[in-house]
């Protein structure tokens, strides 16, 4: 059997592995409510806990897109472990003042927090729909991503077997099989599994590309040969780029909604801090292998395009196989693994995403079975819809994340500035994310990326924050 | 907070401080742009300064969480 044949296999044993533990979750449910379905009724313990946040931290961005971005960029993409370390820094300014009023007031949304925190104020209702709705385009851009990995890596593992388009048509329904049936505990049993799969396939196919390049030092040297940009101190405005992405990155990702959930769904303080203490070495663990995957590619193909660029690993995974024996088995694991990571942030997002609208939009009880008909509901008709967007994809992964962080990165205000200032209110707040997102959209809509380097969502933030602070101390002024 | 608290989170504090001052190295912003590197550990140089900064970034910020108090059932909004 060839490489493409086995990978089918393989891939068909693992999704009817995944509808099996989706069944069992499902029979382990206490009940309909959506503290169960969306957060596993509060019973992540350590071990499990550690490894969603891991798997769904590290997705079919890190393992497809962060390669291809090291492959077009050079060395410069190890600012990557830099701002996938930020989001655990930041983490610090987060996790111990949300975890304890979460538990206490039994917050299943990101809206709880808002709801909580300005109360009955003029123009909270308002905020907290806004900062649903920026949540909602945000997930649905990550989930599009998702789905337009899982498509690529398919179809090229697969030598085109499975065609590209049944890659997303197909994955996606699989993923909404387990998501409906098992909700967030299949997602966190699948995502435990996936974790440990995906960090001993990159490390034996990081293992791989050294042997067989000569060492990290002859690599390096055949691609300051190839390529000598790739290797040389980067210029000014890459720097910026570099202090901005820290940025960027650090604080948007901190209030993804899936990741504020699982802060909600953790059993206990001391799991939460263990899995934080854990989560910050996978920075080294992942996203710096997956950047020196990705410059070690450069030796292997020469010449890609952009959007070809985010097919890197599955290239070196066809390589890696054509050497036969061990290999093909080996690889096959690292497909299965890549494919895991990826479809585990797809159904983390998607479930996110369900409850958000349920609760957040629509403003639904989260005592109400029905609450969790209505999120499921809104998974489906979102992931069709992804599903069919995905079929033509226009942009690079690395650029649909950006997309996505400079609109999320508009409700840092209302969560991280929230957190630590009294004085904080909700009108001013509103105000400063409207006029950041439209500063981030219509930068854009006209093909505005950076100033200097500087991504324009981190402007958008700038002003967001300004508008936010000053407006405050005007109306706290005025209430005296 | 008692004093063993207080010392917790003073110590907290200043790794949070050594960590910021590790990202600020770890951007070349301080070497010759465009310079073709020397090779340490296989890398080139400025690669490798802004790896062991980001490992020793690691190693802080895990200890900074080990640091952070338990909080559950605590929790209230800053001044």
């Amino acid at each position: 059997m060839s490489f493409p044949e086995y990978s089918v296999v393989a891939l068909v044993l693992y999704l009817i592995a995944l509808i099996g533990v989706a069944e069992f979750a499902r029979r382990s449910r206490a009940s309909s409510l959506p503290v169960d379905h969306f957060l596993a009724n509060r019973e992540l313990g350590l071990f499990v806990l550690f490894l969603t946040l891991y798997s769904t931290a590290y997705s079919g961005n890190s393992l497809l897109g962060y390669p291809g971005e090291a492959y077009r960029r050079g060395y410069v993409w190890i600012m990557a472990t830099g701002f996938m370390l930020a989001i655990v820094v930041v983490f610090h300014a987060i996790v111990p003042v949300l975890r304890p009023i979460a538990v206490r007031y039994h917050f299943i949304t990101p809206g709880d927090w808002i709801r909580y925190r300005f109360g009955g104020e003029r123009g909270s209702t308002a905020l907290r729909r806004a900062v649903a709705v920026l949540m909602l385009i945000a997930l649905a851009n990550f989930l599009l991503a998702q789905l337009i990995a899982m498509g690529h890596i398919t179809e090229s593992i697969t030598g085109g077997i499975v065609p590209y388009w049944v890659g997303v048509v197909g994955l996606a329904l699989i993923i909404l099989v387990y998501e409906v049936l098992g909700g967030m505990r299949a997602v966190a049993w699948t995502d435990a599994v996936q974790g440990i799969v995906m960090l001993f396939g990159l490390g034996i196919l990081l293992y791989w590309l050294m042997q067989t390049g000569g060492g990290l030092e002859a690599i390096t040297l055949r691609v300051a040969e190839i390529r000598p940009a790739a290797v040389r101190v980067p210029g000014a405005v890459e720097q910026a780029k570099w202090f901005s992405s820290i940025i960027l990155l650090g604080l948007a990702s901190v209030i993804y909604p899936q990741a504020i959930q699982r802060i909600y769904a953790a059993k206990s303080w001391s799991a939460l801090r263990g899995s934080m203490m854990l989560m910050s070495f996978m920075p080294l663990a992942t996203t710096a292998v997956v950047t020196l995957i990705g410059i070690a590619a450069i030796v292997h193909f020469e010449s890609l395009g952009s959007v070809e660029a985010d097919t890197v690993m599955p290239r070196l995974l066809e390589i890696w196989a054509g050497e036969g024996g061990w290999q093909i088995f080996a690889a096959t694991l690292v497909f299965i693994g890549a494919l895991a990571a990826i479809m585990s942030t797809a159904d983390s997002v998607l479930l996110s995403l369900s409850s958000l609208f349920s609760g957040d939009l629509l403003n639904r009880s989260q005592d109400d079975p029905a609450t969790t008909k209505i999120g499921k509901a809104v998974g489906i008709v979102v992931m069709v819809a992804m599903a069919a967007t995905a079929l033509s994809p226009r942009f690079t992964l690395w650029r649909l994340i950006e997309l996505k962080m400079e609109l999320l990165i508009q409700c840092v205000p209302a969560f991280l500035i929230a957190m630590h200032w009294k004085n904080l209110r909700s009108a001013p707040v509103f105000w400063g994310l409207v006029v950041g997102t439209l500063i981030s959209v219509t930068s854009v809509v006209f093909g505005f990326k950076r100033l200097a380097g500087f991504h324009v969502g981190v402007i958008g933030l700038l002003v967001n924050a300004l508008i936010a602070w000053t407006g405050s101390l005007v109306l706290v002024q005025r209430s005296r | 907070m008692n004093s063993n608290q207080h010392r917790r989170a003073r110590i907290r504090a200043g790794l949070l401080g050594l960590i910021a001052l590790l990202y600020v190295v770890s951007i070349p912003w301080y070497r010759e742009l465009g310079k073709d590197p020397e090779i340490w550990l296989g890398l080139p140089d400025w690669v490798a300064v802004a790896l062991g900064c980001y490992a020793a970034a690691a190693v802080l910020n895990a200890i900074a969480w080990f640091l952070t108090e338990e909080s559950d059932g605590e929790g209230q909004v800053g001044e």
